[in-house]
């Protein structure tokens, strides 16, 4: 069993509301659910708040944006967008990405925008809070040191979002409404270098939509994971070839995702070796998750054809 | 759902019960709820329909799926509050008039249970993809069943209860 600790709920209707209940101390966004309430089991957050998106008129829909591109809204479902003709048609590394979430029922139930504000995850975070305290917690909660990197002063919990690498590529850009006004971030500035401030949208800020501009040039998209089912990614990568050589984004490997560029194959695949490092934030082991990275940085660049 | 009148509970720390009202098996419900309450503790210890299991609590097995205006959802990991206004459908309103429907009597028919505690959230993930896609391929079958964890069968006897419960539905059509 592993009970609730007690809070309140909101469903409000409009995004005003919602922005000036989530600005509360202790409030947080509550979406589908299913990166945060677990963790709320797990105690990793104690809010007193959850402020419901699912009456939010605003957060629905994919609609034509600007310059050939499309307005998805953030609470769209993942199996809506893996499902969407026109998400499929213009974007199916994303709509691919969507795919390879969890489970069909958590793709049911997960948003676009609780993937792109997901938390960052480790091995020694995503625990039941006795299981945490066993070792006395860590920098990313309780504790005053990192199991990962003890002589660090940093936290590397992993992104982890399915579809951030490909969002990045895309040059998508998240669209948030805060008490001060509207706020516009490029999808490829969004994330930061440690685990526990790995937002850089302001606290409370509601995602309200994606814009993802025209796509340019076909990317593929791979997740390594161990079943596959239910697991998250050991590392996630995303291939682009564009006029000037291949970009890749890479994640799972770190609290940003990273992006590298080549002219080649072989000089991408260095570049990413070069920068890439993951860290012993999952069970298997660092340096087969390493070599993995070159092997579907190769794979990646071979479904481009 | 009416929502409290005073302003949120942010600095009391006292949360306050909402009514909620919703449809259980076709059943209208009205009950107050913490909004702390999960789904799955709502049917369970509130509503005493013990049919929807508590496996994992956090998401991972599958093991408490109900259909929530027709899609699955995982209560264990729902709000009780945010399902005001829905129509929820647990393992108890399945079979009709005491008949059951093709999934139940197929897993019946092929034994595709042993401690049968998977089975209801099997049978509602099941239900949802037939209504849904009633001719799933094999591999989108196979898929499907990726959202639920059993640890006695094998899932062989499983897949071939799924396979012969889409056969009597596609019959029946
Ligand atoms: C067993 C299991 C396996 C999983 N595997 C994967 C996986 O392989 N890949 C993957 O990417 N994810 C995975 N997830 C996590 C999750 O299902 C998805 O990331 C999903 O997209 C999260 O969306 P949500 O709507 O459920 O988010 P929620 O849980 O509702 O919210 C997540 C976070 O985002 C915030 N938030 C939610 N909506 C907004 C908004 N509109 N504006 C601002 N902040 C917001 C919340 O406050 C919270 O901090 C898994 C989850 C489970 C339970
Ligand atoms: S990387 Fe270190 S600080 Fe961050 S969650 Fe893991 S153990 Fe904790
Ligand atoms: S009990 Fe809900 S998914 Fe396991
Ligand atoms: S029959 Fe025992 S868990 Fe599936």
């Amino acid at each position: 069993m592993l009970p609730f600790p007690r809070f309140s709920f909101e469903a409000p209707d409009t995004v005003a509301e919602a922005v000036r209940l989530s600005a509360l101390p202790r409030a947080m966004l509550l979406s589908g659910g299913t990166d945060l309430l677990p963790s709320v089991k797990h105690r990793l957050f104690q809010p007193d708040v959850l402020v419901s998106t699912r009456r939010l008129r605003e957060l629905r829909g994919v609609r034509e944006g600007a310059d050939g591109g499309l307005t998805v809204g953030a609470g769209m479902r993942l199996s809506e967008l893996s499902r969407d003709a026109q998400v499929r048609l213009r974007f199916p590394a994303l709509a691919a990405a969507t795919a390879s979430v969890a489970t069909p029922t958590i793709q049911r139930m997960g948003t676009l925008g609780g993937n792109l504000m997901l938390d960052t995850r480790c091995m020694y975070y995503n625990q039941p809070a006795g299981w945490r305290a066993a070792l006395g917690g860590c920098l990313k909660c309780e504790g005053t040191v990192c199991h990962v990197a003890p002589k660090g002063a940093g936290c590397y919990a992993a992104h982890s979002a399915d579809t951030v690498p490909v969002l990045h590529l895309l040059g998508a850009v998240a669209c948030f409404a805060t008490t001060s006004g509207d706020l516009r971030i490029p999808v490829a500035e969004l994330y930061g270098d440690d685990g526990r401030t790995w937002l850089n949208s302001p606290p409370g800020a509601l995602l309200v939509s994606v814009d993802i501009p025209d796509a340019k040039a076909p990317i593929a998209y791979r997740k390594l994971r161990q079943r596959g089912a239910i697991d998250y990614g050991l590392v996630l990568t995303a291939v682009t070839r564009e006029a000037e050589g291949f970009r890749a984004v890479i994640s799972a490997v770190g609290p940003r995702p990273i992006e590298v560029s080549g002219a080649t194959a072989e000089a991408l695949v260095d570049a990413a070796l070069a920068v890439v490092q993951p860290l012993a934030t999952h069970q298997q082991a660092v340096p087969w998750r390493r070599k993995m990275v070159k092997v579907e940085l190769r794979r990646a660049i071979g479904e481009l054809g | 759902m009416t929502t409290p009148t005073t302003t949120p509970m942010a600095t009391t720390r006292v949360a306050q019960d909402l009514v909620l009202e919703l449809l259980v098996n076709g059943e209208p419900t009205r009950r107050l709820v913490p909004g702390h309450r999960s789904l799955l503790e709502f049917l369970r210890d509130e509503l005493r329909l013990t049919g929807t299991k508590h496996g994992c609590d956090v998401g991972d097995c599958g093991a408490c799926t109900v259909l929530v205006d027709g899609e699955p959802r995982l209560s264990c990991i729902t709000l009780a509050a945010d399902c005001a206004g829905t129509a929820v459908e647990t393992i108890e309103g399945v079979a009709v008039g005491g008949v059951l429907d093709p999934v139940q009597a197929a897993f019946d028919a092929h034994v595709a249970a042993q401690c049968g505690y998977c089975t209801p959230g099997f049978v509602m993930t099941l239900r949802h993809l037939f209504a849904d896609n009633p001719d799933a391929t094999e591999s989108e079958l196979r898929t499907a069943l990726g959202s639920n964890i059993c640890r006695c069968t094998g899932y062989v006897k499983i897949l071939t209860a799924a396979r012969d419960a889409q056969r009597r539905i596609q019959a029946a059509r």
